[in-house]
């Protein structure tokens, strides 16, 4: 019905999509079928219905034909939806009055057998029809939105979005589960393709964190659960006891002289030791000590207080505590970055078994003038300075079988990065390369790679290696130069392997919180690969860097400004708009169970104890409709989607 | 070392027949060398495990039928555990033997056997060499 | 429980009752001790040593199929063997008929007109019924880890291999094709480490315990077949290995007997003596010497087993 209590004069606009519907649908028949079907008062179809001339068919025809509803026949609603709710809107009809029968995806992208696909695609029209007959008009929801960002993670796309949001104006809680900020970057030697140093260039950015007015930087913290919906969610993140005073602390190094308990020390990649209160790296941020207790003899005097006894400013606190902090944000990005699959991994290479055989963030640190060798490249065993290097890319990479399917895309140029710095460090060395394909797809990067091939004499093979193994003092590497079909078996002083990235150990945890999905290689999901890359599929959720898939340093501070200036739209609006199509409570059918509430995902139900019936919080709801599919008494109904009209879609759709 | 390339009838009835014998797809090799590296008798051969695959995709019969590598092939099956692509490489090796067998030579008959080695041979080594190697 | 000993199915392959007496003998003598009583299936043949790799080949599938079968008649629903290759046909002989329909239709067709007759009374048995992969085949390995234990092997251990430095050789056949076939994982494997240690041996890790010995090319190829055991042998010398153990009797004859052949080709070539996992098992279990059937060997083992030229105990 109308608003006039008439029946619907609803018009049905089929689009042949160019070739892409119409070879594969008969769109002729489907408006000619539809045109006959009850209710339908006008049918017709167009070459493209969302170009200029499509969508005046649509407006013109619906002031003509006095239509009350639109059904648009064409590609998926994630595309068009919008376009044809705004053409209904000039002609006067409210968005909710269109609809979108999917035949393209649905229809004719997945069928083989033209006669059947136009018989599916009727269907799936008449379905709609039969909707859109009990379609009501909704009013947006309107609601306020904290202009305050999250970011998680605060490696250097962290940095960027964070700096770039705060600089707009807005608060910004820069969020990092380790000591220091900084990631994986600040661990490296020199980038590419320009080879400045990377501490250089990054450190600028960590102390304007550090500084900046508008950034709450909350290291050694950990988000426990978030809650809320776009503009309005609530954060609880866990502050983990450094048993150090980070204001007080001088980091005079005291407590690390006397500290009795050595351990790897990580950010060295286990290639030197640290104590148990430690400093990750000088440049930290924020400069102070970090007690390790993991590591630690423990927390009790009696055992082991030296540290304590050391520090002449009192900074360490044996009893800080875990603390739990609650926090208003509006939006969140998500820059966790990423791990190197594990040499554990390749067998046929070793598994970690050889001391001289290292991963690339290994070598990085090697060749790190802060590094374990202090700038010198020597290998793990026996400090000796390697004459002969081996670079093996693609390790895990590329192998669908049986490792990742992917290219992890910054091998090729870190290991031309590589052999170019070891010919720097050690000019009478020889370097070979084994790749199977190189990709130079950046800006600068192919002349970058065939500088170190001309300058630092280095070998390309084209070949993957199969097996690495030492024998006596050297590595031997079995692999094949296919370029001349032979096998080649080379005797090396150290061998790097260009590991696979993959996703940041504990993303399944952190998705899990975020309530955001992931790809099937475990990368954060983007709402769309091309044209929505650094929003993810839940409003208000956006990624920059290695979270969403591999990637180099101008990529990912590319992504991350891009999420930052995606952060400021947000927060331009004024107030935020929530879908109405939500599931509100009947209040004469509801008994109270409480079932409803107990499967929403965004808790949005509850029982409201006087009245006896369940209320809805209407910005919480996202019309999922899990509550309706639980309801036993029919009081739980999704606004536009009806028991009613889900089961007269049925029947149009079952029906010959 | 020039060859004219050509798909026709020929070419690719044998690219399809290799396929269907060995239940894999040479397509999906991409060429990596992994089988050639790992390979324990690439030092006899004269042309490379990855090559024998790559004259299969290019339809190269006719250049197969001479290879001595396609001989060498002892079934460790070294190749087809660490191939990226899961292509079982000597499953296309035995499909292209079976293929090429009537048109070349018997690569090991009885009186190949060394006479003072017979008594001591592992029966198993005869029946496998046999099997694998003979039309 | 008594002396009671389970029945259980074993297929020793052609190559141990003709040539490696020594590997049948030792796997008789362990699994006696430790409670079983082999059970050879009537009539077995030949598993035909190499599995037919193209569908063309598929008649090599009838022999494996019909030993396999054999076991389910006598009632049995696994069997075990010590020789890799006759694993490795039977399993994968087994897994085809599993997994593949149109090899399971075809090979059931043809031996379902299979007939026997009876040595003693002429009498024909004919009409078999389908075989379907339904017996387990074991490596006596995967047997003695799953179903006999560790922990029993250690508590009747007799005597202590504790000064023998041993390399765990897998070779191919227990190990590839990677997938359902292997005992283990085909370049991280263990089982063969963790059952030496079991039995009492310091296990030396080499890069080679993996790869081919050469396999049959020693009849087809043999310079070919000499060089990949010389590399093996020469990388279990180098790692420090006094022995290496092995399950293959073909990697016995390429790693043993042909010692002399590699010796030829690299003059600087060391003999090392090589062992069946059996025997070190026989003799930590205090089986006889004789048994061990050691003087088949080109290369002499009783050294590293403590034994002195004259076959005493030292």
């Amino acid at each position: 019905m109308n608003s006039h209590g008439k029946k619907k004069r609803i018009g049905v606009f089929v689009c042949h999509c160019g070739v892409n519907i119409a070879a594969m649908v008969d769109v002729k028949r489907v408006a000619e079928e539809m045109g006959a079907y009850p209710g339908v008062a006008f049918s017709t179809d167009y070459i493209y219905m969302c170009s200029d001339p499509g969508q005046q068919v649509i407006l013109d025809k619906v002031i003509e034909e006095k239509l009350d509803a639109v059904i648009v026949a064409c590609c998926s609603p994630t595309l068009h939806e919008i376009t044809f709710q705004n053409a209904a809107k000039l002609a006067g009809l409210s968005p909710f009055q269109v609809e979108i029968a999917n035949i393209r995806e649905q229809v004719s992208w997945v069928h083989t057998d033209r006669e059947e696909a136009t018989l599916k695609a009727i269907r799936i029209v008449r379905s709609l029809v039969e909707k859109i007959r009990y379609n009501k008009n909704l009013e947006p929801i309107e609601v306020d939105v904290t202009r305050r960002a999250m970011v998680i993670g605060a490696g250097i796309s962290g940095i960027q979005a964070a700096l770039d949001i705060a600089d707009q104006g807005y608060e910004v809680l820069l969020v990092e589960k380790e000591a220091s900020i900084g990631g994986h970057m600040i661990q490296l030697s020199e980038t590419f393709p320009t080879l400045d140093c990377s501490q250089c260039i990054m450190t600028p950015k960590m102390v304007e964190v550090s500084r900046h007015p508008n950034i709450k930087l909350m290291t050694y913290h950990e988000v426990e659960s978030i809650s809320g919906f776009v503009g309005n969610f609530t954060v609880r993140i866990k502050k983990k006891p450094r048993y150090v005073d980070e204001v007080a602390c001088t980091m005079c190094g005291d407590c690390e002289v006397v500290c009795p308990e050595i351990v790897p020390d990580d950010f060295n990649l286990g290639l030197s030791y640290r104590k148990a209160i430690y400093l990750p790296f000088p440049q930290a941020i924020p400069g102070t000590y970090t007690l390790d207790i993991d590591s630690c003899l423990g927390l009790w005097p009696i055992r082991c207080s030296a540290c304590k006894d050391a520090c002449e400013v009192n900074a360490i606190d044996f009893d800080q505590k875990e603390e739990i902090i609650e926090e208003k944000v509006g939006a969140i990005t998500v820059c966790t970055g990423y791990d190197l699959y594990s040499m554990k991994s390749l067998g046929e290479f070793g598994g970690e078994k050889y001391e001289d055989v290292v991963d690339g963030l290994e070598f990085e640190r090697i060749l790190s003038a802060s590094g374990p060798t202090g700038g010198e490249v020597r290998r793990p065993s026996d400090g000796k300075v390697p004459k002969s290097i081996v670079f093996i890319q693609c390790c895990g990479s590329r192998d669908p079988e049986n490792h990742k399917s992917y290219c992890s895309r910054i091998c090729c140029m870190y290991t031309a990065k590589h052999a170019m710095l070891y010919k720097h460090h050690v000019p009478d060395g020889q370097a070979t390369v084994f790749y199977i394909d190189v990709r130079t797809g950046g800006k600068r990067f192919e002349e970058f790679y065939q500088r170190t091939v001309e300058e630092g004499n280095v070998l390309y093979l084209r070949g993957k290696v199969s097996k690495v193994y030492q024998e006596g003092d050297k590595i031997i590497v079995h692999g094949s130069d296919t370029l001349t079909g032979r096998k080649v078996e080379m005797e090396a002083d150290m061998v790097v392997l260009a590991m696979a990235m993959e996703k940041k150990e504990g993303t399944e945890e952190l998705l899990r919180k975020l309530n955001i999905s992931a790809d099937t290689d475990g990368w954060l999901a983007e709402a769309h690969p091309k044209l929505k890359p650094v929003e993810s599929i839940n409003v208000g959720f956006y990624l920059a860097g290695c979270a969403n898939g591999p990637k180099d340093i101008p990529d990912a501070v590319a992504q991350a400004s891009a999420a930052a200036a995606k952060v400021g739209t947000l927060f331009a609006q004024e107030k935020l708009q929530h879908d109405p199509a939500i599931v509100p409570v009947n209040e004469e059918l509801c008994s109270g169970c409480e079932i409803c509430v107990n499967v929403c995902p965004y808790d949005a139900r509850e029982l409201d104890s006087e009245k006896g019936i369940v209320i809805v919080n209407e910005v919480l709801c996202e019309g999922c409709g899990a509550c309706a599919a639980a309801c036993p008494s029919g009081a739980a109904q999704k606004r536009n989607q009806t028991d009613n009209q889900i089961f007269s879609m049925l029947s149009a759709i079952l029906k010959k | 070392m020039r060859i004219k390339l050509k798909f026709e009838e020929n070419e690719k009835k044998f690219i399809d027949r290799v396929n269907e014998l060995s239940g894999e797809n040479v397509y999906s090799c991409y060429q990596c060398g992994n089988c050639s590296s790992g390979c324990p008798f690439v030092f006899e051969m004269d042309i490379l495990p990855n090559q024998i695959i790559r004259l299969v995709q290019m339809g190269r019969e006719e250049e197969l039928i001479g290879s001595k590598a396609l001989f060498l092939c002892a079934s460790c099956f070294t190749c087809q555990s660490r191939c990226p692509k899961g292509i079982n490489i000597a499953n296309v090796a035995e499909a292209v033997r079976h293929l090429i067998e009537p048109k070349g030579k018997d690569y090991f008959g009885p009186q190949e056997i060394p006479a003072e080695l017979a008594d001591e041979l592992p029966q198993q080594a005869l029946v496998a060499v046999y099997r694998k190697f003979s039309k | 429980m008594g002396n009671k000993k389970t029945k259980l199915h074993y297929y020793p392959g052609c190559t141990l009752k003709e040539k490696t007496t020594n590997l049948d003998d030792t796997t008789y003598a362990v699994m006696d001790l430790l409670g079983y009583e082999l059970i050879e299936p009537e009539n077995w043949t030949c598993c035909g040593a190499e599995f037919p790799l193209t569908e063309e080949k598929i008649v090599g599938l009838a022999a494996p199929v019909r030993i396999l079968r054999q076991v389910k008649l006598e009632g049995g629903n696994k069997v075990f063997t010590v020789c890799s290759f006759c694993f490795n046909v039977l399993k994968r002989a087994n897994e085809a008929m599993v997994t593949d329909p149109l090899k399971h239709k075809r090979i059931n067709a043809f031996l379902k007109d299979d007939i026997t007759i009876d040595r003693v009374t002429g009498d024909k048995t004919t009409g078999f019924p389908e075989y379907n992969g339904d017996v387990s085949v074991l490596h006596l390995l995967e047997f003695i880890r799953d179903e006999v234990g560790y922990e029993k092997i250690r508590a009747l251990i007799k005597r202590d291999l504790g000064k023998v430095k041993v390399v765990p050789y897998y070779g191919c056949r227990l190990l590839r094709p990677k997938g359902k076939i292997g005992i283990d994982k085909p370049d991280d494997p263990s089982i063969f480490e963790e059952f030496l240690e079991n039995i009492g041996c310091e296990v030396i890790d080499f890069p080679f315990k993996q790869e081919c010995c050469g396999s049959y090319l020693s009849l087809s190829m043999p310079d070919a077949a000499s060089e990949a055991s010389y590399n093996v042998l020469r990388s279990a010398k180098l790692n420090g290995a006094d022995v290496l153990a092995l399950s293959c009797p073909l990697c016995y004859y390429n790693l043993d007997r042909r010692q002399d052949r590699i010796k030829e080709k690299f003059p600087e070539f060391h003999e090392m003596p090589v062992l069946f996992f059996t025997q070190l098992l026989a003799w930590a279990l205090g089986v006889d010497e004789e048994i061990l059937g050691l003087d088949q060997h080109f290369c002499d083992p009783r050294s590293v087993l403590g034994i002195d030229k004259s076959g005493v105990e030292i």
